[in-house]
């Protein structure tokens, strides 16, 4: 094969590959995952930081982690949700995870996070209308990060 | 690549709690090694979640989840249905499963 042939069979594939993920799965929202101060971490993930407070979502997590590396913590929400956030608020970079639901999936959702110190944990639920938002503390005995 | 993750998925009265592990280092980029050099973050960014080939989750992910990230969730479901996750980190690997639910 010459080598003007191989470039070009070479930039086809490669488009090939860039154009599949992209069809498959939603793109990686950097912005949202900076680190910044928990107020700027709301800003960046859900474009305000004009949050209802309720308690209407529960978090279940630990009120004294021993170990950072691995806390776990599940959320429940008796709202109607259609997407879900948690932020930790002295992480380095507070957003820990998002999640959009659809079909028949359920505003539930458990997962082990890193804590680097003692802090408080926000549950975010967006309605379709508004956010609302739940908190906990979690005193946390040994660092992670 | 399904030998990273481990799913499993049941069903009790039309509830559905599918539990997996995927094994990675999920490195945050804000640790030290033993040398006191940062370590690079590597880390699982995004996945979704199909139900009998419909969307049922989308996923981002920064880097303050677990090492071996271990989700729960929970969906409308019966027994026989058909569960696919996959995932890609930051080096851009995809890590893939399916499951049927028990």
């Amino acid at each position: 094969m010459k080598r003007r042939q191989f470039l070009a069979s070479g930039a086809v594939f490669a488009g090939f590959l860039l154009a599949l993920p992209g069809n498959l799965m939603a793109e990686w929202v950097a912005g949202s995952f900076q680190q910044v101060p928990l107020t700027d971490a709301f800003r960046n993930a859900l474009g305000t930081d004009d949050i209802v407070v309720t308690d209407k979502i529960s978090i279940t997590a630990p009120t004294v982690a021993t170990d950072g590396a691995a806390v776990p913590v599940e959320i429940a929400s008796e709202l109607k949700g259609e997407r879900l956030y948690l932020f930790v608020e002295k992480n380095p970079t507070p957003l820990v995870f998002t999640c959009t639901f659809h079909g028949s999936a359920l505003p539930w959702f458990s997962l082990h996070i890193r804590m680097k110190e003692s802090s408080t944990v926000h549950a975010v639920v967006w309605d379709g209308l508004r956010y609302h938002m739940s908190s906990v503390h979690v005193d946390v005995l040994s660092q992670a990060c | 690549m399904s030998d990273n993750i481990r799913m499993v998925a049941r069903e009790e009265s039309g509830m559905v709690t599918a539990k997996l592990v995927i094994s990675h280092p999920n490195e945050s980029g804000t640790r030290k090694d033993e040398q006191g050099n940062l370590v690079p973050a590597n880390f699982v960014r995004t996945g979704t979640v199909t139900l009998n080939g419909s969307p049922l989750m989308d996923l981002q992910l920064g880097p303050s989840v677990s090492k071996d990230p271990f989700f729960q969730f929970r969906f409308a479901g019966k027994k026989g249905d058909s569960l696919k996750v996959s995932f890609t980190d930051s080096g851009n690997m995809v890590f893939a499963a399916e499951s049927v639910v028990l």
